[in-house]
């Protein structure tokens, strides 16, 4: 049953409460917990810090990808003036904000550098005549330079986004949606050329020689998919605690089911052109990237995500009935979180792979589980410590009327 | 054709998130809407303007027809291809004009899926726009084939020779991928142009309409039964056109970046193209509208809240343009291959320096002008922008195929690229055939998709009890008519 009137809201739990709290003890506990494990596995284990920084900063970077997916949504649902969205808007705005915790748990990759980047490595740099030309881009200062105004630019907006509607959840003043939608307009024009060049150092210098122009677009596309995926699983989760029940519905499933969709396709649109023209063209300095990914250990790897990160889901997905079933949107808003992860994992453990020529099987063991636990805590306690005396809803948008009784014609 | 008068402009462009604004101004209803629009096509006076541009745009479709005549009968040496620049204009022309047919399938199908309800007064003219741009573009890669008159071996069909076209090549992708593209197109247009051709029907005057949008209209009786189909087909059709909105593009694109040439080997390419498509489709609508409402007195639907969005439209994917310009222009250099950064080097600093120059005012600095809300609902900026994108979007292609191809990488086979007059004239008279096109049709099929205009007016919700509060505007709802034209913002 759906709400007429955002005063019915007043019935609705709004808030997280006491489970906000547990969930920050809990969750930051456990989180501590796995990345110490994680990190004591790297410490015992011999070259383990290597392995250990390889893993971190695939689950470093799988977190950030759902926090910078919600903040170019919460701009784009800001900018294109979205009227249905309000009611999961503020969880969008949460999750951005957590790029705050991002930024400190980055401080870890700046002590693995030198085990993840090769370019970092001044005996390699002065052998090869290529990274010395990448040099003004790819050193150390620089990067770090760039790392501190990715963050900047990332924090700034999402604190933005999050303070100004909180302020509107009191004051309910209409001029706060405008100032976001401008604010918005160039906001996202910023967030674009820093996930971008993000990306580029953090994931495609892992592999100095490589280049890609699309790479952004890819770790756009990836991140929007994680941050549906998240989404829908998380309303779901807080309606099953008894929160928003009548606020969110079918309705609201329905299109974020319909998002999650499109973006798989996205995603597999994007991935296929970047193979298909560097498979096509055949040059070596570009295959050399694929190749890694196409043979053992990481060549089911790279199926499992042509098959389950595209062609299970579109078929899974396609069906209205199961975006507006929650339980089964539930099932693929999960399944798509793993396949998300184990395309962050594509991106990074082949270069480790690469660059420490351990053969067998695909690295993936305790450590990774550890190290991905670790995160997840880190990233629910971070959320719970947003949420804290915060609606979950935008109690006051202009427009909440309007996504309360909204329907799929 | 009517000599409506020229109604004033009304700015419904305000930013209250409160309430929605009115996407019909005036004082229109269901009857006022059906009039205006009908009475263009049912006028039998005929206006003089639309019989001087379509004097000229005839013209200019003769120039094209003797200009193709002419090709066919001496060969491609009339044309300034040669070696090293083997592809011209051409091929520039036939994506300039697939590009520009975007526009109209993103408004039709994309803004549909999304809800995006100011799309219904533009819709039907964006997307007839779609399939005469689609038509010219057909024409070039049908006439560079060398002999046009086997240019049906492109369609793999079963044959005694045993002769199959090559499937590994990106044209033959094109081959399907717009046709395709133009099958799609004109059913989508012509599905949702049913109601509106029936309502031309019941409403003709002679024998000779009454049969002519009879049979266009398929026995349409607005039952709620055919209601019902309509919209369930209209649905599918948008979401199968969803996608060829980014794989049309996409294929042209490969055309270029699947060989192994400097600026034409990126990944980029296909969203990148995707986006200068809608780029340059977005000023052609806008091209066509602004005098289309100014004339045809249809300011009171196509209001500047519409051309306003548009421009955010272009501004937006100006600024995806951008990015892509920027972003190869970097990984060029961090590439660290030679020929990359030459390339693009070149571009910049080269014998097509101009070009290079035209393109990125055109395209990058111009609709910078957008972003302030003044320029947007200014009609002379907004035109002077959407000119400068037709022509950058042009350049852009000129950019794309002749720097890349006349210098590559052996300077011993390097060699410029001069159009002739025949390029030249070929290319004006392809907008000679788009133009008449498009002026036979505001002639004689409904300009504004008067069903679907009429759902997103305030009187279309009066029975939807607590429902109706929500998305559209509703002049009947307490206090929401008296927000100020021009909140203060």
């Amino acid at each position: 049953m759906s709400l007429h009137d955002p005063a019915q809201l007043m019935d609705e739990r709004r808030r997280l409460e006491g489970l906000g709290l547990s969930v920050t003890r809990y969750g930051g506990a456990i989180g501590l917990i796995g990345l110490v494990l994680a990190c004591l596995m790297g410490f015992i284990q011999e070259n383990g810090m290597d392995r250990f920084f390889f893993v971190y900063l695939t689950n470093f970077i799988f977190f950030l990808s759902i926090s910078l997916g919600a903040l170019c949504f919460t701009g784009i649902q800001h900018v294109t003036r979205a009227g249905w969205s309000i009611v999961v808007r503020r969880l969008m705005e949460l999750l951005a904000a957590n790029v705050v915790l991002m930024a400190i748990l980055f401080i870890p990759i700046i002590f693995g550098l030198h085990s993840l980047y090769h370019w970092t490595h001044a005996e390699a740099v002065a052998h090869d005549p290529i990274l010395q030309h990448k040099a003004p881009y790819l050193n150390t200062a620089f990067f770090l330079f760039r790392a501190v105004i990715f963050f900047a630019v990332w924090i700034g907006l999402a604190l933005f986004f999050l303070r100004k509607s909180t302020e509107q959840d009191e004051s309910g003043d209409y001029k706060i949606s405008i100032r976001l939608e401008k604010v918005s307009s160039w906001g996202l024009f910023l967030y674009a050329m820093t996930t971008t060049y993000a990306s580029f150092d953090w994931l495609m210098s892992l592999d100095p020689h490589w280049y890609s122009t699309i790479y952004g677009v890819y770790f756009f596309a990836g991140s929007a998919v994680a941050l549906f995926a998240t989404l829908s699983a998380l309303c779901i989760g807080l309606q099953k605690s008894g929160r928003l029940t009548r606020a969110i519905t079918t309705e609201h499933y329905h299109d974020l089911g319909k998002f999650l969709f499109a973006f798989t396709i996205f995603w597999a649109y994007i991935a296929f052109s970047q193979y298909m023209l560097y498979w096509y063209a055949n040059k070596p300095e570009t295959t050399g990237w694929i190749l890694r990914r196409q043979t053992a250990p990481m060549l089911w790897v790279s199926l499992s995500l042509i098959f389950c990160h595209f062609f299970l889901p579109f078929f899974g997905l396609l069906s209205r009935h199961i975006k507006r079933n929650k339980s089964l949107l539930f099932f693929w808003a999960i399944w798509m979180l793993v396949m998300h992860w184990v395309d962050i994992y594509w991106l990074v453990m082949p270069e480790y792979v690469h660059q420490y020529g351990e053969i067998g099987a695909a690295p993936f063991g305790l450590m990774d589980i550890f190290c991905l636990i670790g995160f997840g805590g880190l990233y629910a306690a971070g959320f719970a410590m947003w949420a804290r005396g915060r609606s979950l809803i935008p109690m006051k948008d202009p427009r909440l009327a309007e996504s309360l009784t909204f329907e799929n014609a | 054709m009517v000599t409506a008068p020229y109604t004033r402009e009304i700015d419904n462009t305000q930013d209250d998130p409160r309430v929605r604004a009115p996407l019909v101004t005036g004082d229109n209803d269901f009857g006022s809407v059906t009039n205006k629009v009908c009475s263009i096509v049912e006028d039998p006076r005929i206006h003089r303007a639309w019989l001087i541009m379509l004097a000229i745009s005839v013209s200019f479709l003769g120039i094209l027809g003797a200009m193709i005549s002419y090709l066919v009968w001496e060969g491609v040496g009339v044309w300034g291809v040669n070696n090293p620049v083997g592809w011209g204009f051409a091929i520039i022309n036939f994506v300039f004009w697939v590009g520009i047919g975007h526009a109209g399938t993103l408004i039709s199908a994309i803004l549909y899926l999304f809800r995006q309800k100011w799309r219904t007064s533009i819709n039907r003219s964006a997307e007839a726009m779609t399939i005469f741009a689609v038509m010219c573009a057909g024409i070039f890669p049908g006439i560079h084939v060398g002999r046009p008159w086997l240019a049906f071996y492109l369609f793999p069909y079963p044959n005694f020779m045993g002769m199959w076209p090559n499937f590994r090549s990106p044209l033959l992708w094109d081959v399907f991928a717009v046709g395709t593209y133009a099958t799609v197109s004109v059913l989508f247009w012509y599905v949702g142009m049913i109601p509106d051709l029936a309502t031309l029907r019941d409403r003709a005057k002679n024998k000779y309409r009454r049969i002519a949008y009879g049979v266009l209209s398929m026995g349409w009786r607005g039952s709620h039964r055919h209601w019902h189909r309509h919209e369930v087909a209209y649905l599918i059709l948008a979401a199968l056109a969803t996608p060829l909105v980014l794989s049309v593009h996409s294929v042209v694109s490969f055309d270029f970046a699947v060989a192994q040439l400097p600026g034409w080997h990126t990944t980029i390419f296909p969203p990148y193209f995707v986006a200068g498509a809608i780029f340059g489709g977005f000023a052609m609508v806008l091209t066509l509208l602004i005098p289309v409402r100014h004339f045809l007195g249809l300011k009171e639907i196509v209001t500047l809240r519409h051309i306003e969005n548009m421009n955010k439209v272009l501004l937006f994917t100006s600024c995806i343009v951008g990015y892509a310009y920027s972003v190869e222009f970097f990984t060029a250099w961090y590439s660290a291959d030679r020929f990359e950064m030459f390339t693009f080097l070149n571009r910049m600093f080269g014998p097509y320096q101009w070009a290079y120059c035209v393109m990125v005012f055109c395209n990058v600095i111009a609709p910078q002008l957008l972003w302030s809300k003044k320029n947007r609902t200014n009609l002379y900026v907004t035109m002077f922008v959407a000119m400068c994108v037709n022509v950058g979007m042009w350049f852009e292609r000129f950019v794309i195929v002749v720097t890349s191809l006349s210098r590559d990488f052996l300077p011993s086979s390097w060699g410029m690229y001069y159009p002739t007059l025949i390029d030249i004239l070929t290319l004006m008279g392809s907008f000679g055939l788009f133009f008449t096109c498009f002026l036979l049709f505001l002639r004689f099929l409904p300009a504004i998709a008067m069903a679907e205009v009429k759902t997103v007016m305030p009187q279309a919700h009066l029975d939807r009890g607590h429902h109706r509060g929500a998305g559209d505007y509703h002049g009947d709802i307490p206090g929401a008519h008296k927000v100020e034209v021009k909140a203060e913002v």
